[in-house]
């Protein structure tokens, strides 16, 4: 239980991590600060999926 | 540097009320110190230690708030003063940054002082080599390895989120940065950890050290005690000034293409 609990929290949070992205994406033309966005969206995502704290 | 010393001035004019308050808080903290009564003297001094510790911490928060302050510089979408040319965004990142140090170093160094000053009520009176790493070493160690890396991280925060002013809310790229951060902040640390005492540790406070040794021990300083002070590695220093320089470029780089 606790287990698919936190499968579906991690599942919510990478939608919205991907919504996030999605918006940091399109919302500007420089290059720098999608890469920017990318490195810590990219931190995120990582803790998300495969993280341990 | 076309107009560094402008953009300089011009940093000076904006934020002139927050260092004067900034610098001024140290009356403060030097009152604050002498309000501490207790009459064990180790725990007197202890508390005073403690007091310099927090108004590092508050300063450097203060700090942070005052170089964080992007839109400030413009009223209304003008700038407040004419600038005949537009200066690079890298030049207005880094009149902000060596602004905001200047202001953090004076701050800095009058605490060590100020530590100084509680080791000499103490009892204990460090050689002159001690006193400059109180006064000198120690802050700008902390200054390059800790304040400087959090004042750069502080403008790439809000420059990266100004970046998306126009296009929507700025609360987004916030977020994501600041949740991130400590992620990195991890991974970053966790490197440094396995790269430190590589290089020679810097020996710091030895004298500082001996002195209150013997003052625990109740005996006289001339007793041999063979204290090397704290061994300091120096890769810290050098991995976040780096990191620093990294994260002022990157925020350079982003003024440029946004608002140049």
């Amino acid at each position: 239980m606790t287990q698919a609990f936190l499968i579906v929290l991690r599942l919510m949070a990478l939608a919205l991590l991907g919504y996030f992205a999605y918006r940091l994406w399109l919302g500007t033309r420089s290059w720098t600060t999608r890469a920017v966005a990318f490195v810590f969206t990219g931190a995120l995502a990582w803790q998300f999926i495969a993280g341990t704290w | 540097m076309r107009g560094f010393k402008t953009l300089l001035w011009l940093e000076y004019r904006r934020s002139r009320v927050w260092a004067a308050a900034f610098l001024g808080s140290l009356a403060f903290w030097f009152w604050g110190l002498n309000q501490v009564t207790v009459r064990d003297f180790a725990e007197r001094a202890g508390i005073r230690v403690a007091i310099v510790g927090v108004a590092a911490a508050v300063g450097l928060v203060v700090l942070c708030f005052m170089i964080g302050r992007l839109r400030g510089e413009t009223r209304h979408g003008q700038y407040q003063v004419l600038l005949l040319t537009p200066p690079s965004g890298y030049v207005h990142v880094l009149a902000r940054a060596v602004f905001a140090l200047a202001a953090g170093i004076v701050y800095y160094v009058i605490l060590g002082g100020l530590l100084w000053w509680v080791a000499a009520r103490a009892g204990i009176h460090p050689d002159a080599g001690s006193v400059l790493q109180l006064l000198l070493a120690g802050p700008f160690y902390g200054i390059g390895s800790v304040v400087l890396p959090f004042l750069s991280w502080t403008v790439l925060l809000m420059v990266f989120s100004s970046a998306f002013r126009l296009s929507g809310p700025s609360w987004i790229p916030g977020i994501v940065m600041v949740a991130g951060t400590p992620f990195l902040f991890r991974w970053i640390s966790e490197g440094i950890v396995n790269v430190s005492y590589r290089l020679p540790a810097w020996s710091m406070f030895g004298g500082f050290t001996r002195l209150i040794e013997a003052a625990e021990m109740d005996i006289e300083t001339e007793v041999v005690i063979t204290s090397q002070g704290a061994l300091v590695p120096q890769e810290p220093l050098w991995i976040m000034l780096a990191l620093s320089v990294v994260m002022l470029a990157i925020a350079g780089r982003i003024w440029q293409e946004v608002e140049g």
